[in-house]
């Protein structure tokens, strides 16, 4: 019975992905492509992951887990897996995945597909499954501190520098993300400032006046933001107001950066704690939504399965197909931060070994499902129309007309009117070179709810779009800007000892301030970038979450190999291989290509001939050059990094298999689960 | 409001896959493995959950 019902699942896969394959040159449905992907994942998943966790990790279901022998009621605490499997997901799935695929979408709806279904069962999800299962086999350890302790010291340090160094990047440009949807937004400024009153009061009900009561503060929280974000229309439709609330780039940055400093020094249960169970529902609310959207509307992909722009001269971003599709898109595919869950709150709440097959490769899968639905959203655009939110101001000539001929050289059809009949309809004044994917998402997204509840709702869909976007987004700066300052301080505790105090409130504010303005110096140069900034900062963030993922599958790799299953060790190997050679390419493309648009040292080389023909103010083409040259350092350094990284581990992978070294890792010892019996 | 029956389980579910604390879960938990323990209060627990949760840093993932 079972086998008829894999062979089914098998057949609908394989069919769907063959309407893909032969339905070149004509629209093609979007629900082909969902029903390819989760083929795919059910196949990888019953078939590749149970092969992982038998034959590969060894799960022993009769072991127990960590949360099983010291269940403290706190941290450890054994969990359902579908809960837990919750969790997991709540925690490990955020912007990236929607925002990535978007970008991608200038190469067209193929290659993003076909990198996130076979990239996360083959890749993504085999990391997070390795990491989540090599730290609940050591109660819970975290990824620098395996890296430590199973390949050196030196390695364990060097992993925590890029880990903080990636951290830095990621939040600059999911900053960048929301700056970017925000500026000369009214209604989209209002709303987002609203949860901050919000959040507050949401903290002070459960801290002080109903100690405890997170649900009914959380539930108020939700009628509260949801009320925000209608009131943001009238807001934005009223001539006395709306002007307080339209601002520049700039200065919304200033603003994000205070309010991350702010909030990362602030007690939890003012912003964070509260702020945290917003997004955190939120987010399943609104995936679950899109998802039955996308299933009910089952929209046609409008953008050709592949454009002209694999050639590398697209506008969102430049850069060729390879490397760039598998560094656009990171999250979703594989995903290196996601190493740094699996290997923290989750491994201490499994209950089962056998469970962390669900959660660490179900939940990757999970993950990937929404990435794919974002990129159902943006293919369903209009390809005119998703070219003029993406392609930065500078590339589409700023105004609508230009915007409307540039477009038309590039080969796709779109009239003015369509145009400004679009930012009418969704309440802004224009939708033009709104780069960083998330106003081309919320666009998509708008589209596909009017078609379930009518067009008249599109500009509150649109701004709820945009609100949950930058909703979790700013959770993630201000849990990141913590987090940040954490490391920082263990690390600075090592050159002064007070500075590691995490309680020392001087110390905590030193070290949050250098966070803050690390992460807002990229910031602002991504806001104040003529060309949108998304186009050198997203790579370069693609590039550091890759490389992190680099280093987690070579910890996964020795611990592989350090359990004695050399012959497995392809199964990580493999991902690895792949990535260094899509990271270090594109890594090397960035900082030496001669094309001034892709190469770091090339523009600042261009930016210099300008200066000195007198075609560019020389003290802005000094920052520019500045930057250009900031950039190339940070590529360069990361790559270096993580080439030391894996020669430290291949040099202990040969102490091991040349048997100069025992194969013994270091987990904790086998005590026999209750629940076995 | 007493959470039982379904609402309750289903509420249990909610605040476990949010992260929230689950006072109701902790008091069985205590009965269940440590019958003689003092409880904390609901605003104990609470406090701790959340130490515990973000006091070194929650990672959200991007």
């Amino acid at each position: 019975m079972h086998r008829i019902l894999w062979l089914f699942v098998s057949a609908v896969g394989a069919a769907a992905w063959g309407v893909i394959a032969l339905r070149r040159g004509e629209t093609i449905n979007a629900a082909w492509l969902v029903l390819a992907a989760v083929g795919t994942y059910l196949v990888g998943y019953r078939f590749y992951s149970r092969f992982l966790a038998r034959k590969v990790l060894g799960v022993d279901p009769s072991r127990a887990t960590p949360a099983e022998r010291i269940n403290n009621g706190r941290d450890f605490v054994p969990t359902t897996r579908y809960v837990l499997f919750g969790h997991h997901f709540a925690a490990i799935a955020g912007a990236g995945p929607l925002v990535g695929p978007v970008l991608a979408m200038q190469f067209g709806w193929l290659p993003g597909t076909l990198w996130l279904v076979f990239g996360v069962v083959l890749g993504g999800a085999v990391q997070d499954f390795v990491i989540l299962f090599g730290s609940m086999r050591r109660d819970g350890k975290s990824l620098g501190q395996m890296a430590k302790e199973e390949i050196g010291p030196l390695t364990g340090g060097l992993a925590m520098v890029a880990i903080l160094a990636i951290m830095i990047i990621l939040l600059a440009v999911l900053a960048l993300v929301v700056v970017n949807a925000l500026k000369d937004s009214p209604w989209g400024v209002f709303s987002i400032l609203c949860t901050i009153p919000i959040a507050l009061g949401m903290g002070f009900w459960m801290k002080v006046i109903r100690p405890g009561k997170t649900i009914e503060a959380t539930v108020a929280g939700i009628v509260l933001l949801l009320a925000a974000l209608v009131g943001g229309r009238y807001v934005a439709e009223s001539p006395s107001l709306a002007p307080l609330f339209t601002h520049g780039g700039v200065t919304i940055a200033w603003g994000m950066m205070a309010y991350g400093f702010l909030a990362s020094v602030l007690p939890v249960w003012m912003l964070l704690c509260p702020r945290d169970y917003l997004s955190t529902f939120m987010k399943i609310g609104t995936i679950v939504l899109l998802a039955l959207g996308i299933l009910w509307v089952r929209p046609d992909l409008q953008m050709p399965a592949l454009t002209r722009f694999i050639d590398g001269t697209g506008p969102v971003f430049a850069g060729k197909l390879f490397p760039f599709a598998f560094i656009t898109i990171a999250c979703g595919a594989i995903s290196g931060f996601h190493a740094l869950v699996a290997s923290g709150t989750t491994p201490k709440m499994i209950r089962r070994e056998n469970d962390a097959r669900l959660i660490g490769y179900g939940g990757m899968l999970t993950e990937s499902f929404v990435a794919i639905m974002a990129l159902c959203a943006a293919a369903a655009l209009d390809p005119g129309i998703y070219f003029a939110i993406n392609a930065p101001l500078g590339a589409l000539g700023g105004t609508v007309e230009n915007a409307v001929l540039r477009i038309r050289e590039w080969g796709f059809v779109v009239t003015p009117e369509q145009l400004t009949g679009l930012a009418a309809m969704v309440g802004e004044s224009s939708l033009l070179g709104r780069v960083g994917g998330a106003p081309s998402l919320a666009v998509g997204m708008a589209a596909i709810f009017s078609g379930v509840f009518g067009q008249h709702l599109m500009g509150l869909w649109y701004h709820f779009a945009i609100m949950f976007e930058a909703l979790f987004i700013l959770t993630t700066i201000d849990t990141g800007t913590r987090v940040g300052r954490f490391m920082l301080q263990e690390l600075l505790g090592h050159v002064w000892s007070p500075l590691g105090r995490t309680s020392w409130y001087p110390s905590s504010l030193f070290a949050a301030f250098l966070i803050v303005a690390g992460w807002g110096w990229f910031l602002i140069q991504g806001v104040t970038d003529p060309l949108g900034g998304i186009n050198s900062l997203w790579p370069l963030f693609g590039i550091t979450n890759q490389l992190l993922a680099a280093v987690a599958l070579c910890v996964g790799t020795t611990l592989i190999i350090k359990s004695g299953k050399v012959r497995y060790a392809w199964t990580t190997l493999v991902p690895l291989v792949g990535l260094l050679v899509v990271t270090l390419t594109a890594g090397w493309q960035k900082i030496f290509a001669a094309d001034p648009r892709l190469g770091f040292l090339s523009h600042a080389r261009e930016i210099a001939a300008r200066i000195a023909a007198g075609s560019q103010d020389a003290g802005v083409g000094a920052r520019l050059i500045f930057n250009d040259r900031m950039n190339a350092v940070l590529a360069a350094f990361f790559m270096a990094t993580v080439v030391a990284l894996v020669v430290a581990s291949a040099l202990e992978w040969l102490a091991v298999t040349r048997g100069r070294k025992p194969a013994t890792t270091r987990e904790a010892l086998y005590v026999e689960s209750a629940y076995a019996k | 409001m007493r959470n039982s029956g379904r609402l309750g389980t289903f509420l249990s579910l909610l605040k476990r896959v949010c992260g929230m604390p689950d006072y109701h879960g902790y008091l069985a938990h205590m009965r269940e493995k440590h019958g003689d323990c003092a409880v904390l209060s609901e605003r104990e627990y609470f406090e701790q959950h959340m130490q515990v949760r973000y006091g070194s840093g929650v990672s959200r993932c991007c």
